[in-house]
């Protein structure tokens, strides 16, 4: 196990909900800045397959994500960290950091070091399943303005 | 895009009989074909309330209601006859849950679509018979629950535990329930009762990704989440005793076991992966559509056939898992009772798909046609005497399973003419949320709902306790008045009722 300075063990603070659709769950997450709201919205699908508080930081598997806009973008964001659950390692996060963002250009792209454990039942608390990342209804307000930065989601479960 | 206030739209809706509404074109732009919808009174209240709502003045951000899905579905290119919502109709991604809809395969314009299938690709209902009955049973249900909670793998994270490698699962993917009945795990005669004997045969694994394939191969087997059970059901009421007879139920009381899955993290990838192609066939093609998540291509083009290949591997891969599963509830059966599943009677009633897109003949203005028949949320119900029924079903009809939501009564219906000619073949499939999950979270206690089931004499063994309050049977519609308004608008007929007594859920 690599070890992991009290920065990287250190859990961001909640910035997310989960708002009403009939049959799936629309996630709304915020932050200071796009790159935080992003980080918040993944950790918002995670904690609906469990409990976070139950997950323990042992390893950081990287992702990277590609889109050719900011839907796009957060869509295959969201659907590598899903990816990252359902097959090997199976590994649940409680934290994400995302070390590249660029959202500038022709190829928008994600770097992110996901912090977590491989899912182990008993150990954590089965929540829902997540089936799919859908469009639907999708929103990202990227207001640098009056930095107002928050993103909708629904998730098919 | 014109917006009207609710009288307004509501005088494009026309009620034809005390079950069935008419959409007339003009509800939402370029409507090929009208749209329908059977409800009876307590559901149609439902489904114009939902309505009302969305058209409530600074409503932004809220998703379309089902009545306008149908609408939109109605507009796709080469659709034929109409766009029909079943009794069960609420929200989805693009189509509502509950729509079917055809398309002309001979007309080149017309599409297939992803979201006229659904992320869970043959989501289904699979009924098995024994010749227990309820006071056999009774003694040992709480061990006979747990029993089977501890054989089949549930909820999030589960792993199956059905041996398979990656060469297994490509064969799987190819055969279906052959592959099943190859290692063992099923009856020759389980296939013989399932829609396509258990097989589609136009599948390519090659066509499937390779991220498809790693999310599925460590989920085979497994129940999966969400509204996907496993229950113990005793016949509570039989309406057709003929029918009844056919399937092997004889009476009031005996013991029968349903699974209701899907494909699992196999086809939610296969789906999500052709959603992504589409939107670039889409373009490519110049096919406008009133929703950007009505994605679809033609179906001659590669991206519709490609889809269609990969969507029947991830139907045998359902297949498969449902058998596994029937492999895990017979182990568990003949364990608890020391008989084997044979002499139990552990026979496959039938298995039905509720999520699927099918290549089916039907009667368009008195000329055969070859249909691609999109079921979302929407059972297949053949009549008696069609040729793609077992011949076991020949005269009563195709049964027809309507799983209900824990602790509510499931139903068993069959297919009539009626239903051929007006629906193409198509009924309900279950209950149709009424409640959101996150308002059932807020307003249903985890405690209360669990009291209620044992008040109800139903064990319950559950993976996530959330899930027990977003399942609970008040956030569905009433499965009977989903059920009976089927059966009174004629589109299926009432066989069987079944009750609950033991529900194993993710």
């Amino acid at each position: 196990m690599p070890p992991y300075t009290p920065e990287e063990l250190a859990l961001p603070s909640k910035k997310y909900e989960y708002l009403d659709h009939t049959a799936d769950v629309q996630l709304h997450s915020w932050g200071d800045t796009l790159k935080e709201a992003f980080e918040q919205c993944g950790i918002a699908m995670f904690g609906y397959m469990t409990e976070l508080e139950t997950v323990d930081i042992r390893q950081n598997p990287e992702i990277e994500a590609t889109g050719h806009d900011l839907e796009s973008l957060l869509f295959n964001f969201l659907n590598e960290l899903l990816f990252l659950f359902s097959s090997d390692p199976f590994v649940v996060c409680s934290k994400l950091d995302i070390t590249e963002f660029s959202t500038e250009g022709e190829e928008l792209r994600i770097k992110c070091k996901c912090y977590g454990e491989e899912f182990a039942l008993g150990k954590h608390p089965q929540g829902t399943e997540v089936k799919a990342i859908t469009y639907s209804a999708m929103q990202i307000i990227n207001d640098t303005e009056n930095n107002k930065f928050e993103l909708f989601v629904i998730i098919d479960i | 895009m014109v917006v009207r206030n609710y009288n307004q739209e509501l005088e494009f809706l026309e009620k034809i009989n005390p079950y069935c509404w008419r959409i007339k074109k003009g509800f939402q732009p370029n409507m090929n074909v009208e749209g329908v919808f059977y409800v009876n009174q307590t559901l149609e209240k439902l489904m114009l309330d939902e309505l009302k709502n969305a058209c409530r003045p600074g409503m932004v951000g809220g998703f379309l209601p089902g009545v306008k899905q149908i609408a939109n579905v109605a507009a796709l290119p080469g659709i034929v006859g109409k766009s029909v919502g079943l009794p069960d109709i609420h929200s989805g991604y693009g189509f509502a849950i509950g729509n079917m809809a055809a398309f002309d395969i001979n007309d080149p314009k017309s599409v297939v679509s992803p979201g006229g299938v659904g992320f869970d690709i043959n989501c289904g209902v699979r009924l098995l018979r024994t010749n227990l009955f309820e006071q056999d049973v009774l003694p040992v249900k709480e061990q006979l629950a747990q029993s089977l909670f501890d054989h089949i793998p549930v909820g999030v994270g589960s792993k199956g535990i059905i041996p398979m490698n990656s060469k297994d699962l490509e064969e799987a993917l190819e055969m279906g329930m052959d592959w099943s009945l190859r290692e063992g795990y099923i009856w020759a005669e389980d296939k013989e009762h399932c829609e396509e004997y258990g097989r589609m045969l136009n599948a390519d694994p090659s066509k499937v990704s390779m991220r498809a394939k790693k999310r599925g191969l460590p989920q085979l087997g497994t129940l999966g989440a969400g509204n996907h059970y496993a229950e113990i059901q005793v016949v509570d009421e039989i309406f057709d005793k003929w029918a009844a007879c056919k399937m092997g139920i004889e009476e009031v009381g005996q013991v029968c076991v349903m699974i209701h899955s899907g494909s699992r993290g196999f086809g939610h990838q296969v789906a999500t992966d052709a959603l992504v192609q589409m939107e670039k066939a889409m373009k490519r093609d110049n096919i406008e559509t009133n929703d950007r998540q009505l994605a679809c291509a033609r179906i001659s083009s590669v991206e519709g056939q490609d889809y269609l290949k990969s969507m029947a591997a991830a139907a045998n891969f359902a297949w498969v898992n449902r058998s596994s599963m029937t492999f895990l509830s017979r182990q568990a059966f003949a364990k608890q009772f020391h008989m084997a599943p044979d002499d139990l009677d552990m026979q496959v009633i039938y298995d039905v798909s509720h999520n699927i897109a099918k290549v089916e003949e039907h009667i368009v203005d008195g000329k055969q046609k070859t249909l691609l028949v999109h079921r979302k949320g929407s059972t297949r119900a053949f009549p008696p005497h069609h040729p793609l029924i077992p011949v076991d079903y020949q005269l009563t009809g195709q049964p027809v399973l309507i799983g209900g939501t824990m602790g509510t009564c499931s139903y068993v219906l069959t297919g009539t003419e009626q239903g051929m000619s007006e629906t193409f073949g198509s009924t309900c499939h279950g209950a149709g949320r009424a409640l959101s999950r996150a308002k059932s979270r807020r307003n249903i206690e985890y405690t209360e709902v669990l009291r209620k089931m044992e008040d109800m004499g139903i064990s319950i063994r559950v993976a996530s306790p959330k899930l027990v309050m977003e399942e609970a049977p008040e956030s569905y519609k009433n499965v009977t008045d989903v059920v009976n308004t089927c059966h009174a608008a004629g589109i299926s007929k009432k066989a069987i009722k079944l009750r609950p007594i033991a529900v194993i859920k993710g």
